[in-house]
């Protein structure tokens, strides 16, 4: 965990640093530019939510000290952080306060069910938000809709996270081509899903892409659960009765937990665990808790390029500032969102909502630190064209990209080893 | 319908009903002695957790061992909860009550994730991952565990309230305070150790329920709920009732997972709330008392 006096020592320090260094620039400042950034930093999400404030905190720091916004006069950032609490009302609550504050765009949330809660806020305020982590489509998908209606003027909603239809679509496609590298070719999948505004679509999601691009398996059974369970023991002995050969979970981290002990408790006998994309599975508590259950487990999600020499650099910070834990989907897509605010307004020189919404909209950012499919792009609902997943899996207790081939740092195990014969 | 399935969730059910009851009996001897709602309960059960993931992880105590040590650490905080707060609102209206039971519910939460942090645990145990299988079926051996040392320390209990001297006291007291005040009891120090009593049942429970289940210090109010609801469904202020509503709750939500779609479980327990407060207000096991 990072700790609350390490963390005020050395933000104090760099910001007496930069107080004695540059005094002439201290004057010469026009203005600080506020960002507030939503996100669960307590309750059962709160371990992502404080990897996700972490990571924006960090961008927002690089980004100062690389001389802050040039085109602004060397603006800095200002991070306003919120918590939701792991609620979505009290998301929509802070996303308020945040701008009262003086939020002049927002980034967030974590969760699609808050996410959706501050779309309106944004709109009905005009502060562009641009979401770091959320899947559901609607999300962009409903503002764009209701911007070509007429029924808004602006779109101020835009995203970077890839949607639950291609984490659908990458998934089928990813699976179709690991059995065919490996030449196992699966029979039976069972489909469990916490269902919440998250896991719902994106259960959807897969399910769609599984019909239109094909797959070995057949889906034989669904079982939803819910979030937070006390208990999955049930569920566990209902997908084992459909007789899987893989299961497919889209989990949240109490639910990965108990899923992964009552599968190796109740003997399931299975290929391997492979996530169309899901938390829970890749974290560093989580591997911690688990140890050797969680090892083999597959996760096609959103992740770190762990090719690019700069994405690295910044990993290796955030182990020393978390004390240890790995920069992943959620710390990497809450740092992005702050490099593309900063490229925005780099482009808008100002802090006019509408400038914003136009230079958010001509955004062509090469060189991005999560694998993706191109420079971040927004397309005509808001989304980031370019957003990709990676087959991640948990080898030696670290999470690898293992597919597709130009992003892998090592080389996928498939079928896993049964549980029971882990040592 | 796949009987082996049934039968499965319905053990299953059966054996983690166990803490369910533990907490609930803690829960219904509070109110039943002092007419308390003790909305704190699911907290406090998140703190004997916590002392049997740290009795773990630093000395190497099987939670199914430091539970009783995790009793007798919130034996002492009930004490002091008793003594210090609960004691000044006794002859105060409900709401009083409720109000100041919230607190103490907020605080143990938030002091929670100030020490122990927001990330979500679990207490590591030597049978965590142990099965036994009986043909088809299997018996999950820590549930086991928990189930039968639940059974003991709710039996031992029983034996403590029926058979000693201050169990008879505690009952006189909860039948009637003024009556004991009469024959010269010490209502107060009756009411501190009940409540530290109510707090021990709950700790031993989060010490072993954390074995099953991941906690965080966000995971109280969802058992305080829990605990709400077995105890109505039981009857207030009813052990018995507690106990066997509990063993009952578990085996509903477990059936009801494979009977209905799982994410609809929670529904079973509370559409049994609904019924038993539509047709036997008094709960399974309650008295009808104005």
């Amino acid at each position: 965990m990072l700790k609350r006096r390490t963390f005020l020592k050395t933000t104090g320090a760099a910001a007496g640093a930069a107080a004695l260094g540059f005094p002439a620039v201290l004057r010469a400042q026009p203005k600080q530019i506020k960002i507030g950034a939503v996100h669960p930093v307590t309750g059962p999400l709160a371990e992502i939510g404080q990897a996700c404030r972490l990571g924006a905190q960090m961008a927002v720091d690089a980004i100062n000290a690389a001389g802050g916004i040039k085109s602004m006069g060397g603006a800095k950032l200002v991070l306003l952080p919120g918590d939701s609490e792991t609620k979505p009302d009290v998301a929509r609550t802070v996303a308020e306060r945040l701008i009262n504050d003086g939020a002049v765009m927002l980034t967030g949330a974590f969760h699609s069910g808050h996410t959706m809660a501050m779309v309106p806020v944004a709109q009905q305020r005009r502060v562009p938000f641009l979401v770091d982590i959320s899947a559901a489509d609607v999300i962009t998908a409903n503002v764009a809709k209701s911007v070509k209606e007429g029924q808004q003027k602006v779109q101020y909603v835009y995203r970077i996270f890839p949607t639950t239809t291609t984490f659908g679509r990458r998934a089928i496609q990813f699976m179709n081509e690991i059995f065919k590298a490996t030449g196992v070719s699966p029979k039976r999948a069972v489909l469990m899903y916490t269902n919440d505004a998250f896991g719902k679509p994106q259960h959807e999601g897969f399910l769609k892409a599984h019909k239109e691009q094909g797959a070995p398996f057949e889906v034989v059974e669904v079982i939803p659960f819910p979030e937070v369970p006390t208990d999955l023991s049930t569920e566990v002995s209902k997908a084992k009765a459909a007789k899987p050969d893989i299961i497919c979970p889209i989990t949240r981290p109490a639910s990965a937990t108990l899923l992964l002990r009552e599968l190796a408790k109740q003997r399931v006998d299975i290929l391997g665990v492979i996530s169309p994309g899901a938390p829970g599975l890749y974290e560093k508590g989580q591997i911690d808790a688990l140890g050797k259950l969680i090892e083999y487990t597959m996760d096609s999600v959103p992740w770190i390029n762990p090719i690019s020499p700069k994405t690295r650099k910044i990993a290796e910070e955030y182990a020393k500032r978390s004390g240890g834990k790995i920069f992943d989907t959620n710390s990497g897509y809450s740092y992005e969102a702050i490099l593309v605010m900063a490229d925005v307004l780099e482009r808008a020189k100002s802090t006019d909502p509408d400038v914003l919404v136009e230079a958010i909209r001509a955004t062509s950012m090469r060189d991005p630190i999560m694998v993706a499919a191109g420079p971040i792009r927004f397309n005509e609902v808001g989304d980031n064209a370019s957003a990709s997943t990676a087959m991640v899996q948990i080898l030696g207790q670290k999470p690898l990209v293992v597919h597709p081939k130009e992003s892998a740092e090592a080389k996928l195990v498939f079928p896993a080893p049964k549980f029971w014969e882990r040592g | 319908m796949n009987v082996t399935l049934l039968g499965q969730a319905a053990l299953n059910g059966l054996l983690f009903g166990g803490v369910y009851s533990l907490m609930a009996v803690g829960l219904s001897l509070i109110f039943g002695v002092m007419r308390v709602i003790n909305l704190a309960h699911g907290d406090m059960m998140v703190w004997g957790s916590y002392v049997a993931f740290f009795l773990a992880l630093r000395l190497g105590v099987d939670p199914f061992v430091s539970f009783l040590l995790c009793a007798a650490a919130l034996f002492s905080l009930g004490v002091l909860v008793q003594r210090g707060l609960v004691n000044r609102v006794l002859e105060a209206p409900h709401e009083m009550q409720i109000l100041l039971m919230l607190g103490v519910a907020l605080v143990l939460e938030n002091l929670a994730l100030v020490i122990f942090g927001p990330d979500t645990r679990r207490t590591e145990s030597a049978y965590g991952l142990e099965t036994v299988w009986l043909g088809p079926v299997f018996v999950d051996v820590a549930r086991l565990m928990t189930f039968v040392l639940a059974l003991a320390f709710s039996l031992a209990l029983y034996l403590f309230l029926f058979r000693s001297d201050l169990g008879r006291l505690i009952r006189a007291a909860a039948d009637n305070s003024y009556g004991a005040l009469v024959i010269g009891a010490d209502v107060g120090r009756i009411y501190t150790v009940a409540f530290g009593i109510g707090a021990a049942c709950v700790g031993a429970a989060g010490a072993l329920m954390s074995a099953l289940v991941p906690f965080s210090p966000a995971a109280g109010f969802a058992q305080t709920v829990v605990s709400f609801n077995i105890v109505i469904i039981g009857g207030m202020g009813s052990l018995l009732g507690a106990f066997l509503g509990g063993i009952l709750v578990a085996v509903a939500e477990s059936l009801g997972a494979v009977l209905l779609v799982p994410s609809l479980k929670e529904l079973v327990s509370f559409v049994l709330l609904v019924l038993i407060l539509l047709f036997r207000p008094q709960g399974l096991f309650g008295r009808k008392t104005a």
